[in-house]
């Protein structure tokens, strides 16, 4: 018999058993929808973490001291001159606690030199920047993270009014935005010098930035970075905890191979329920050949071959799984889509998922349809007539 | 007369449950010549189906030799099995054993698309012999809507849809009343008259006494062949 009158039989059975195959396809139905909608997710969160952390610059490079005492502002200073160096600033910080006339919360005080803002740009909300224009005027002013300035319940009306930082008085001049970038929320910046007498940590800093002038040249400028500093305190080749150097570029392929491994372990657990949905196949498979044993036997007779036999049921089996996997493809994708909504991501029907989705529902059949096809072909005609 | 199309030499069949054997066919030598009708009757459990099942290359004997147009069969692998019995014998069972959720006209259709006729032939060629056996009507009919007497038709034009040589009818009429039974008969015998091989088990001896030949059997031998009309 033609492969095609063969797929036929196969057809006509599941036809003619809707509610059972509609069952037995429930299984992969689930696992198959779960990956999808899975996969969606991680994309989804993994793209938003990216786009958060490219707010903070994929050229820069962030040399945290490891002590209080570690890095000075004279290294960042000898920093600013090397070659291929566009922008350089520093950050000191504490924790210290901030208060209105009703209300007081401890925060991080951030001290930042002039040039942050100007090279972060990081979204605000309400009022300004400590502006580099007025920097050198700006030493009693602040600007407050999302957070900190909800935790502290700041309103538009606050603006230019009077909080207290440890005690001493500044004037409210802006609020971030909550998206403004990773890390910024609960923190509060003030300038470099408000920050030394806030502090008086002077003059050691918690970290430089220094921003090379293309991300290509940013390896190098690493390279650079560590050669200077090792010079500045004497060190040898050997690592030293006395400042570590982050590349924003190398924590984004950090993030995302993070993200990449929780993707795989959600659907390797989406995966089992497939497995699961696959031995649900072959269990009502199974049953099926036990129930057809006579109607086999009668094939036999009549002239079907041992393979006539098996392709039957390996197809049944196959277009079981395939069909479940096409229902939970378009299950998981409307899933998806809300999630999207939800997440606030872009929703998009991705190629890789849809054949992953058909790929995998295609192997299930066959891996749990072989079994039972193998059983029903290998039934002697004889007792397979004579079966009651 | 010298066309053997079944040929049995000292066939041997034992079947072993737990630690017991049973002899279902005691050493049986047969000879049936090409375009013969013969009824083969017995008592129950006395081999008639073991036999037939042998003849029918459904089952292979424990010892002896079964030769389908002089050809022995115990070399022949499965699928040559299959092959010789798509050619050369049709069956037709007790039961009709018609296949599930399937019409008249695919199930006489499945011999030959197991043979790797085209689905059109196919079609054509069951049609034709459904229309001779009367069933026209009912082509599309799957067999819970067929009376058993159209059923056992069905399973006829089967049988006969490939051409085979033989036709193996077990009981036939077992299942129906004696009058549609009759009518089974009567299709056979004519069937028989156009020349094919006929092979007809039956307990009814009044059946067995209109077949020009009748093979007794009792115990797994064969206890007395006849031959002409009684
Ligand atoms: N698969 C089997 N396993 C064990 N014993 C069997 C098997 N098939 C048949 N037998 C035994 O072989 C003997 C002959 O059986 P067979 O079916 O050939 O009889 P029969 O003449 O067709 O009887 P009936 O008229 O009742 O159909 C019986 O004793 C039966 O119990
Ligand atoms: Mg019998």
């Amino acid at each position: 018999m033609k492969l095609l009158g063969t797929a036929r039989l196969a057809l006509n059975r599941i036809w003619a058993t809707k509610v059972r195959s509609l069952l037995t396809m429930l299984g992969v139905v689930i696992g198959v929808a779960a990956i999808v909608a899975l996969t969606s997710i991680v994309d989804g969160a993994s793209q938003g973490i990216n786009k958060s952390l490219a707010t903070l610059g994929t050229n820069q490079l962030n040399i945290t001291a490891m002590a209080p005492d570690a890095l000075s502002e004279q290294d960042a200073y000898a920093l600013a001159d090397l070659d291929g160096v566009s922008v350089m600033f520093v950050q000191t910080q504490n924790e210290g606690t901030i208060a209105t006339e009703d209300k007081r919360v401890n925060a991080r005080l951030v001290g930042v030199s002039a040039e942050y803002f100007e090279a972060v740009k990081p979204d605000i909300a309400l009022g300004s920047y400590l502006s580099d224009s007025k920097f050198a005027s700006s030493a009693k002013d602040v600007v407050f993270g999302a957070d900190a300035a909800n935790d502290l319940g700041l309103t538009a009306s606050m603006l230019g009014q009077s909080v207290k930082l440890n005690g001493q008085d500044f004037r409210l001049v802006g609020v971030l935005d909550d998206q403004a970038g990773f890390g910024t929320s609960g923190r509060v910046y003030v300038t470099l010098d408000s920050a030394r007498k806030l502090f008086s940590q002077y003059p050691y800093v918690s970290s430089i930035v220094v921003q090379a002038e293309t991300p290509e040249a940013v390896d190098a400028l690493q390279l650079a970075t560590d050669k200077l500093l090792r010079e500045r305190y004497g060190l040898g080749t050997e690592t030293d905890a006395r400042y570590t150097i982050t590349n924003q570029a190398s924590l984004i392929a950090a993030v995302s191979s993070i993200t990449d491994t929780l993707g795989l372990l959600l659907t390797g657990i989406a995966g089992i329920s497939l497995v699961v949905g696959g031995i649900g196949i072959m269990n009502i498979m199974l049953v099926s050949v036990r129930e057809r044993t006579r109607e086999i036997g009668v094939r036999r007779a009549i002239g079907a071959k041992q393979s006539n036999i098996l392709t039957q049921f390996l197809i049944e089996a196959i277009v079981l799984s395939l069909a479940g996997g096409v229902v939970g493809l378009i299950l998981g994708e409307i899933a998806a889509y809300f999630l999207a909504i939800i997440g606030d991501w872009v929703f998009s029907i991705q190629l890789e998922t849809v054949l992953l989705a058909l790929g995998f529902s295609l192997v299930v059949g066959v891996v749990f349809g072989v079994w039972p096809a193998r059983t029903a072909a290998k039934l002697e005609p004889i007792d397979a007539l004579r079966f009651e | 007369m010298a066309n053997p199309v079944v040929e049995l030499e000292n066939v041997r069949r034992e079947y072993l449950v737990g630690d017991q054997v049973t002899v279902a066919l005691d050493g049986v030598d047969l000879v049936i010549e090409r375009g013969e009708f013969v009824a083969i009757v017995g008592p129950s459990g006395s081999g008639k189906s073991t036999m037939m099942n042998l003849i029918g290359c459904l089952d292979r004997p424990s010892s002896g030799v079964v030769k389908i147009a002089s050809d022995p069969t115990s070399e022949l692998n499965d699928n040559q099995l299959t092959s010789l019995r798509s050619k050369a014998i049709g069956f037709v069972f007790q039961q009709f054993q018609l296949l599930p959720n399937t019409t008249a006209i695919e199930n006489v259709m499945a011999p030959l698309l197991y043979q790797g006729v085209s689905s059109k032939q196919a079609k054509l060629t069951a049609t034709e012999i459904l229309n001779r056996l009367g069933l026209g009507e009912r082509l599309n009919f799957d067999r819970n809507r067929l009376s058993g007497g159209q059923q056992q038709r069905v399973a006829i034009a089967r049988a006969l849809v490939a051409s085979p040589d033989i036709v193996l009818a077990d009981e036939p009429t077992g299942a129906l009343d004696s009058k549609t039974g009759a009518q089974v008969i009567d299709l056979l015998k004519e069937l028989n008259k156009e020349g094919r091989t006929i092979i007809l088990i039956t307990h009814d001896l009044e059946i067995a006494a209109s077949a020009p030949r009748r093979v007794f059997l009792r115990d797994g031998l064969i206890e007395r062949d006849e031959r002409g009309a009684k």
